[in-house]
């Protein structure tokens, strides 16, 4: 039973319901930093990074938190603060252990607090894993799962989309299409080719 | 800026003569599976090609007039995407099909990106997946072979998907062509004509069909019934449009990588997706999607199976666990 | 007042959020497949962004500027709190619907943009107009590209059928549909900018 519960959760969040390409979380960064490799892949482990640390997070405070003290109103607002907090704690200890690579992330960094990827896989997780307000057995693990797998969905598609632009640098597009509008054409080309996973059943 | 000193696109061939050589001798290759598919399916596989091809060029030629460049139509490209496109729907779809689809593979699978060896993805293919994301009910109706009336059957593959069981239809028929399915996917027995004289003329190497055929068999192999190492991996290859699209679509110099080694993990890619989209995914036939999904792939290919001999630095991975 | 128009015209055309800025453009593709999704999003949003427009612009002086930005984000999670309960109480409907992007205007580019780049820094009247020229630019953005994909997608506009007998394409409909249409849409604009230069 699980195997095939964790590979429908890895085949949906990375290729079906991709995160980027079919439910347009995490855009704005897609669109502005995929232009080069090395940006896209660190941007990508970061936000990898912060996607499943909080589906962890936001989970346990769900469960033991808002759920017994019936506040599950205040969802959208606990869960932005941990990113957010997450997210600055995160910078702190970059900064404090590899200056190099905290300059090298530049404002992106704090940019990833507002990723909607982030806050839309944890808004995902308590919609998918809760029901009626009780966790779903194996609610936990389903999450965290969830939360890599998303963060492998937006790393594959920010890799495919990085080289394909490194490579259009060297085509003559048409210049009313050049940068964001022929980025969201092939966008568009690689959702319509992730479709081909439809109806995934183990 | 740069591109003013850029005079060739790629495969980096000197004139544009020789490309569309090229082109013109896919497109011969092709003629013998059209004739067959003509023949079993009747006029409307006739229709179907000759819209599709007209399609095609009437739209390359507007938007090249309408955004200021050569008119290259005679170039052969045009006409091989309209007539891919067609070879890659039911002969008895709705005349506006094959028309919009034209006009979708040469628009946006092809002059957004800048043009011939400019595109990302295989244009042909990116039509069909428009259609068959937009229509599917019409992309998914085949007439019945042999028939030339409005009688309609499903294809093996479909079939399969459907039951579970194999239709009991004979490994001959899938050869020739006596089974629902696209117009030019069909007859395997005049594709391989056409491959095989490509493949001896040198147009295309062995390295993407063959990677590209032989793990979807393995695969189907192994886990295509209910016990493993026991599936009808033959059953597989002759059926859909793996023939088809191993030969003729996949190998496409302007979407396919630049390296040998990149050929073959193309070709495992490829295998492998459509595999898995048979076995395990909702529609009956993965080989477009493939296709396409590795066609994206390919720049990223292309970066790490690129020659070190410029000196480049060790990959970001290397660099990253520091 | 003359300026207090400009505010409030540049966020309909000059610095339209989604066609100009590129912002917000997650919940723009998500919701546009019909129009009343679009202009059910289009008021939200509008809410929330004139709503934290008010608040930050009043606050911005009594704000530690290290903690600025989890401070805006507080304020915006509050009106999207409140829009999000005011949703699935009067307008269920619309509120599955949108589903997880109502919470998700909390990330929107457009709202914490505006409150960063706009009303930390200018009078609360201002902002107002501001938030107000925002949130319309964004929700006639929303219904261009909503009516293009009903009408092509799913060959209706507002849940009725125009043209007897049209067959639309599905794939309009589908993500890859929007981030074509989107696609599409940018390039046009930007070919009519380059005309009128």
């Amino acid at each position: 039973m699980n195997t095939a519960v964790f590979l429908t959760i890895f085949i949906s969040a990375v290729f079906v319901n991709n995160v980027i390409l079919s439910r347009f979380l995490g855009l704005c960064s897609f669109i502005a930093i995929s232009k080069q490799t090395k940006p896209a892949l660190a941007m990508s482990l970061a936000v990898m990074f912060v996607t499943t640390m909080s589906s962890i997070i936001t989970w346990l405070i769900y469960r033991f938190l808002l759920i017994p003290l019936d506040m599950t109103y205040l969802r959208t607002i606990s869960f932005i603060l941990v990113i957010a907090t997450f997210v600055q704690f995160v910078e702190m200890v970059i900064r404090k252990i590899a200056p190099p690579m905290y300059r090298f992330f530049g404002i992106y960094l704090p940019l990833i607090t507002v990723n909607c990827a982030v806050l839309g896989v944890a808004v995902l997780n308590s919609d998918m894993f809760f029901i009626d307000s009780k966790s779903v057995p194996g609610g936990f693990l389903f999450s965290t799962f969830q939360g890599i797998c998303v963060g492998i969905g937006y790393t594959l598609a920010m890799l495919l989309m990085s080289a394909i632009r490194e490579r259009l640098e060297l085509c003559n597009v048409p210049k009313a299409l050049k940068d964001f509008p022929l980025g969201f054409i092939i966008a568009s080309i690689m959702s319509m080719s992730f479709m081909g996973f439809n109806g995934f059943r183990f | 800026m740069r591109n003013k000193l850029l005079v060739t696109t790629s495969p980096h061939i000197h004139t544009d003569e020789s490309t569309a050589r090229i082109m013109w001798m896919v497109i011969i290759s092709l003629i013998p599976a059209g004739i067959a598919g003509i023949f079993i399916f009747g006029r409307d596989a006739l229709w179907t090609i000759f819209l599709g091809i007209i399609s095609a060029l009437i739209a390359e030629g507007i938007l090249q007039l309408l955004t200021k460049r050569k008119v290259t139509v005679l170039d052969g490209s045009a006409v091989l995407t309209g007539l891919l496109l067609s070879y890659n729907l039911p002969a008895n779809v709705p005349f506006w099909i094959p028309i919009i689809g034209s006009f979708f593979a040469i628009a946006v699978g092809k002059q957004v990106f800048g043009g011939l060896g400019q595109n990302i993805f295989n244009p042909a293919l990116v039509g069909r997946a428009f259609l068959v994301a937009s229509w599917p009910k019409y992309l998914t109706t085949f007439p019945k072979p042999l028939s030339y009336d409005a009688v309609t059957s499903a294809t093996p593959l479909a079939i399969l998907k459907e039951s579970k069981i194999v239709e009991h239809i004979s490994y001959l028929d899938l050869f020739l062509g006596k089974k629902g399915g696209c117009i030019g996917e069909v007859c395997i027995a005049a594709l391989l004509l056409g491959a095989l004289f490509l493949l001896l003329r040198g147009y295309i190497s062995w390295h993407i069909p063959v990677s590209f055929i032989v793990t979807t068999g393995m695969l189907t192999y192994i886990f295509g019934a209910d016990g493993l190492f026991s599936g009808d991996w033959l059953f597989h290859i002759l059926s859909g449009g793996l023939i088809l699209g191993a030969f003729f679509m996949a190998t496409d110099y302007v979407t396919s990588p630049l390296t040998k080694k990149g050929h073959i993990i193309f070709g495992i890619g490829c295998g492998l997706i459509t595999a898995v989209i048979r076995l395990w995914g909702g529609y009956p036939e993965g080989v477009s999607f493939s296709i396409l999904m590795m066609n994206a792939a390919t720049p990223l290919i292309d970066r790490y199976t690129k020659s070190r001999i410029y000196g480049t630095k060790t990959r970001i991975s290397n660099e990253k666990s520091n | 007042m003359k300026n207090l128009i400009k505010e409030f015209l540049k966020g309909i055309i000059k610095e339209n959020p989604t066609f100009v800025l590129a912002l917000g453009l997650c919940p723009t593709l998500a919701v546009s497949i019909s129009v009343i999704n679009g202009i059910g999003m289009g008021i939200a949003a509008t809410f929330v962004l004139v709503g934290s427009n008010l608040i930050i612009s009043l606050i911005k002086n009594f704000v530690p500027d290290r903690i600025r930005i989890p401070c805006f984000i507080v304020v915006i999670a509050t009106f999207v709190t409140i829009t999000e309960l005011t949703m699935k109480a009067y307008f269920p409907p619309l509120n599955r619907a949108l589903g997880i992007y109502v919470p998700l205007i909390v990330v929107n580019c457009i709202v914490l943009g505006r409150a960063e780049a706009f009303a930390s820094k200018n009078n609360v009247i201002r902002s107002l107009f501001d938030g107000i020229g925002m949130g319309i630019g964004f929700t006639l953005a929303l219904i261009l590209i909503s009516s293009i994909r009903e009408f092509l997608g799913a060959g209706k506009i507002l849940g009725l059928t125009v043209i007897k007998g049209f067959q639309p394409a599905f794939a309009i409909g589908m993500p890859s549909g929007a981030l074509l249409v989107i696609g599409l849409l940018l390039g046009f604009f930007n070919l009519i900018k380059k005309e009128n230069k």
